[in-house]
């Protein structure tokens, strides 16, 4: 930390012996008082002088004595020119309005670009979508889910249909760090995967990092998804829902104190069950299964440096038979932030996070009723600064503690011939600490260049240690509650930088390293809330991502198009797999039942987009490989990983017939997952067994489909607007194969393969409606 | 996941099924030994097969030239003698509990060797039944039987539980009942098979069998194979060395036998 501050201070004062002052200040929306996070500053009369405010809309620019004409912008916002003289140093809050035509036509929607951002900015790879830009995509149920967006784009698969985990550049799915507020999201999926966890109106912005992934962020191996709730309007009063076929939400957000605080409340919930219940059936009437979730978060601004905030998540699932049976799970998640703007150049966040995931099970309802439950929760204390050292160079640095508590699983209650059992909870202490420096060389570099300290301490709880074959040699329970029973340490360096060739093309290269120390283990296909995670230990080493990457970008026409191609190769190490028949639920031997391996993956990524006009739009094409390498799996051999999909396609079209009528159609290819079937069989004791010779050596049917969705945007009173979202889910009825299986035909006696399919065409439609 | 499943079910209201071609490789033909000694008629019964292509609607081939020997702890060594159709049979080798023995195949010029230990019988204490009202998992209703058994003090028991109503036994795989006593050791258990619910006339015998750890592992290997979400799925952890298919188990049962009124 020594060379850290002597750095800092270097980049203070290498600047400060020349006449220069520094404005400094905030940018937000006009509208509603959200901070403009991305909004950037630019001095028209130089060159490539400019700052980019940081995610609470902080920004600070350092010039020399003089006057200049200060251009701010942000995506979707007409630009504004404010010219000043500068003699001393100078704060400047300044806020965007929507460009004149667009508050005209009321609800359209906003894409505007900056112009050229993605042509001249270092950081390569991050996907960023605000909400109202997907809104007339169409989904799955017309219920909006920014996850199922982000998967339309090169680069990010779906984990199969309909569901909202993903897969980013050939990693696994617990590889990527879902963040809410800065607060880890351990399952974000409800309805196993149907819906994210992310209700769209209570989210402000989504970032996906694909690589380059900035040095403020570890944890994941693959790639970080951040997501911003809004922070409330602080100017007046809004109501806004929806209502749908499966469920229906609700957010009411205003000002506090008016331009001083605000909050948003936003809430959902599904009602499947509420149809069941209409149901001739006993058995279905009596089936719950729902879910619902919360946001909230206010802000308040305690002087004109001080401000708090304070958000929170809470979502359950709940499916239930009767009394027989229950299984609910969700997350809960709560932040609060401090920030201060310290000096004009200085800028601090203080974080204290709370994350919470838990799932049960109840069985029965009388005294023989038993259940099981466990959870994983985090307490996180995170402190970020962002230092605009000057013209050239702004810094990140910061540090975090994490407490981790893993309680794997207990089992209470039933009859006598069952002990209770209560799995030993373990304990984690996660650090981060980091530095970044994001550089401008010239009028054509782009630099930033990071390092990433992070180390895991496994404390307390029993120390297993295992052989070669997953046999218990011996555990240790005498273990203190803050003993160290393993200590994993690394070193993450991370860096990309572009050079911008002319004003509407460029080259961008990156490289990161990552290090995992959580690990999530699933042994079926569909997503479920019962996969556990477990932390690295004396047996578990922390899984290491490194990604090579390279992108070659061209804006056509005025930036009217966009053409982007990137190719990547990633290294993963000390990837998770299991022995055959591994039990993962309340098993406190659960590390002898694992294996380790290795992985790699490269891919090339194309896409061409039309962020302009009536017609906008984007076509992606993959093409990638995603294969894996274990000593104890396929005798030794590389074998393709599930999500190891050669092609991959989507087209994104959206066009706008009339001001009050929007058209949106999307199609998708890819190639069938990897998937291991027989190529024999034999018998045992009267039973058919298949014999397999190879992991993951055939394909399922390759994919595709066509959705569309229609908007009516209706007539809107002076304080209301609404529309109606008509969508259909694979229009042609294609019968994708969710599963395929062999089984004996009952009237012949052949073995057949059969193929389930989930959705053939599933319309929908929902009312949309906002006060304001 | 039979609760994912489950909900599955639920939320895909409109799931559709249909056959399809799947083109499989045929892979080269592997040996397949299922051999067991049955404590309980002093009777070794060793089957050995070959694999056969998937979509295959024969008869498994058979080996029938095969050298099959058991062994016993001390060295002792005997032919189990060629009946027919793969099928080899020694009657009356009488059991020695607690002690291991070793089985070996020679077929088509390989030898195969797997041993197992035969452990002592845990005795039933009695089929116990109950009648569950007809509901979400129970159907129309009906008598759900469950075994019961005081489980030895030590630790690392394992059983398997075979249903027969009326004389047919419950043979399909996820049948079996298999527990071991990890959440129940020293216990009085009561384990119910829940392979069907039983109406009042129905003779229902239980075979409880004591076996071998690697036979508890095995079977719930092949049981997690049929399961149709298994993410993947791969051979059972050979038995057999030199890589045959297939098991040696040796074991004692106790058997109980009950009407349910």
């Amino acid at each position: 930390m020594k060379y850290l501050s002597t750095f800092v201070l270097f980049l203070i004062f290498s600047t400060a012996y020349s006449q220069t002052y520094t404005v400094s200040g905030t940018m937000k929306d006009s509208t509603n008082g959200e901070d403009l996070f991305g909004g950037s500053v630019i001095v028209k009369e130089l060159s490539n002088v400019g700052a980019r405010a940081n995610s609470y809309g902080f920004y600070s620019l350092t010039l020399e004595k003089g006057s200049y004409t200060l251009m701010y912008r942000s995506a979707g916002f007409e630009t504004k020119e404010i010219k000043v003289d500068l003699t001393e140093n100078m704060t400047l809050n300044v806020e965007l309005s929507l460009p004149k035509d667009v508050q005209e036509m009321e609800d359209v929607v906003v894409t505007g670009v900056k112009e050229n951002e993605n042509i001249t900015s270092s950081g390569m790879n991050v996907t960023k979508f605000d909400p109202k830009d997907i809104e007339t995509i169409p989904v799955i149920f017309g219920e909006k889910d920014i996850m199922k967006t982000l998967q339309l784009t090169p680069g990010i698969k779906t984990a199969g249909e309909g569901n909202s985990g993903f897969f980013v550049r050939g990693g696994g799915a617990d590889q990527n760090l879902v963040l809410l507020d800065e607060a880890v999201v351990y399952n974000a999926s409800h309805l196993l995967g149907f819906f994210s966890v992310f209700n769209s109106d209570a989210v402000k912005d989504v970032s996906l990092y694909k690589s380059g992934i900035p040095a403020e962020y570890g944890g994941r191996a693959s790639s970080v998804m951040d997501v911003k709730m809004k922070d409330g309007n602080n100017k007046k009063f809004g109501l806004s829902g929806g209502i749908g076929l499966i469920s229906s939400r609700l957010a009411v957000e205003g000002p506090i104190v008016k331009d001083k605080g605000s909050f948003i409340v936003s809430g959902r919930r599904s009602y499947l069950d509420v149809f069941l219940g209409l149901s001739r059936d006993e058995n279905i009437r009596n089936t719950k299964l729902y879910f619902y979730d919360l946001n909230a978060k206010a802000n308040y601004k305690l002087s004109d440096k001080d401000r708090i905030f304070i958000s929170g998540y809470f979502g359950r699932d709940n499916f239930s038979f009767g009394d027989q049976f229950g299984f609910d799970w969700g997350n809960a998640t709560g932040t609060v932030r401090y920030n201060r703007i310290i000096s004009d150049k200085l800028f601090s966040n203080t974080s204290v996070i709370f994350s919470n995931f838990n799932y049960r099970f109840t069985i029965g309802s009388d005294d023989e009723a038993f259940g099981v439950n466990s959870s994983i929760q985090d307490w996180n204390v995170k402190q970020d600064f962002s230092l605009f050292a000057n013209q050239n160079n702004s810094l990140k640095f910061g540090f975090n503690a994490m407490h981790h508590t893993f309680m794997p699983g207990a089992l209470t209650g039933g009859n006598e011939s069952f002990n209770e059992i209560v799995l030993d909870s373990r304990y984690g202490l996660e650090f981060g600490a980091y530095v970044q420096n994001e550089q401008k060389i010239g009028p054509r570099i782009n630099l930033m260049y990071g390092l990433r300290y992070s180390g895991f301490d496994l404390v307390g709880g029993t120390k297993f240690d295992y052989d070669d074959n997953g046999d218990l040699i011996s555990q240790d329970s005498t273990i203190g509650r803050w003993e160290s029973v393993q200590y994993h340490q690394g070193l993450e360096p991370r860096f990309s930088m572009s050079y911008v060739i002319s004003e509407s093309n460029s080259i961008k290269a990156g490289y990161n390293r990552n290090f995992q120390y959580l690990h999530q283990l699933s042994n079926s296909t569909t997503s479920s809330p019962t996969d556990v995670w477990v932390p690295s230990s004396n047996n578990i080493k922390p899984q290491i991502g490194d990604q090579v990457a390279l992108g070659y970008y061209q804006n056509l026409k005025k930036n009217k198009y966009r053409i982007s191609t990137e190719i990547y190769y990633k290294w993963l190490q000390n990837q998770i797999d299991y022995r055959n028949g591994a039990n993962l639920i309340l098993n406190d031997q659960v590390e002898g039942e694992l294996v380790y391996g290795k992985g790699r993956t490269y891919g090339l990524e194309l896409l061409l987009e039309k962020k302009k006009g009536k017609f906008k739009g984007w076509i992606s094409y993959t093409l990638s490989r995603s294969l894996r390498q274990f000593d104890d799996i396929n005798d030794g051999k590389e074998f393709s990983a599930r999500q190891d999909r050669i092609h991959d396609v989507s087209v994104v079209l959206m066009y706008d017939i009339t001001k009050n009528l929007a058209l949106a159609g999307t199609f998708i290819y890819y190639t069938g997952d990897a998937v291991t079937f027989p190529s024999g069989k034999y018998e045992i004791g009267g039973n058919v067994i298949p014999l397999y010779t190879e992991r993951n050596g055939y394909r399922m049917p390759d994919y595709h489909r066509a959705d569309l969705g229609l908007t009516w945007y209706l007539k809107d009173k002076k304080r209301f607007e609404h529309n109606l979202n008509f969508s259909i889910y694979n229009v042609y009825g294609r019968e994708n194969a969710f599963t395929i299986s062999f089984q004996e035909n009952q009237d012949t006696g052949e073995t057949e393969a059969v193929q389930t399919a989930l959705f053939k065409i599933v319309p929908s439609i929902t009312y949309n409606f906002k006060i304001k | 996941m039979k609760y994912a499943a489950l909900i599955l079910g639920i939320i895909v209201l409109a799931s559709c099924t249909k056959v399809i071609d799947v083109d499989l490789n045929e892979a080269n033909p592997v040996t397949v030994i299922e051999a067991n000694y049955t404590a309980e008629d002093s009777t070794v019964r060793v089957v050995v097969t070959e694999t056969s292509n998937f979509f295959s609607n024969e008869d498994e081939p058979t080996i029938d030239d095969a050298i099959v020997t058991i062994t016993d702890q001390s060295g002792n060594s005997q032919q189990v003698p060629f009946v027919a159709n793969g099928e080899y049979v020694l009657n009356n080798y009488i059991p020695q509990f607690g002690t291991t023995y070793t089985m070996t195949v020679l077929a088509n010029g390989v030898t195969y060797n797997a041993s197992c230990k035969l452990n002592d019988l845990i005795p039933q204490n009695g089929i116990i039944y109950e009648y569950i009202e007809p509901g979400a998992f129970s159907g129309d209703g009906g008598y759900l039987v469950a075994v019961s058994y005081q489980d030895p003090a030590a630790e690392g028991d394992f059983t398997s539980a075979y249903l027969t109503k009326n004389d047919t036994l419950y043979k399909e795989l996820d049948d079996i009942t298999l527990n071991n006593d990890e959440f129940t050791n020293g216990n009085l258990v009561l384990r119910p098979v829940f392979v069907d619910l039983f109406d009042v006339g129905d003779t229902i015998e239980i075979e409880l069998r004591t076996i071998d750890k690697k036979i508890y592992d095995y079977y719930n290997e092949l049981i997690s194979l049929i399961d149709p979400n298994s993410a993947a799925p791969a051979n059972p952890t050979y038995q057999w060395e030199n890589r045959a298919l297939g098991y040696f188990s040796a074991y004692p049962s106790s058997r109980q036998t009950t009407v349910i009124q």
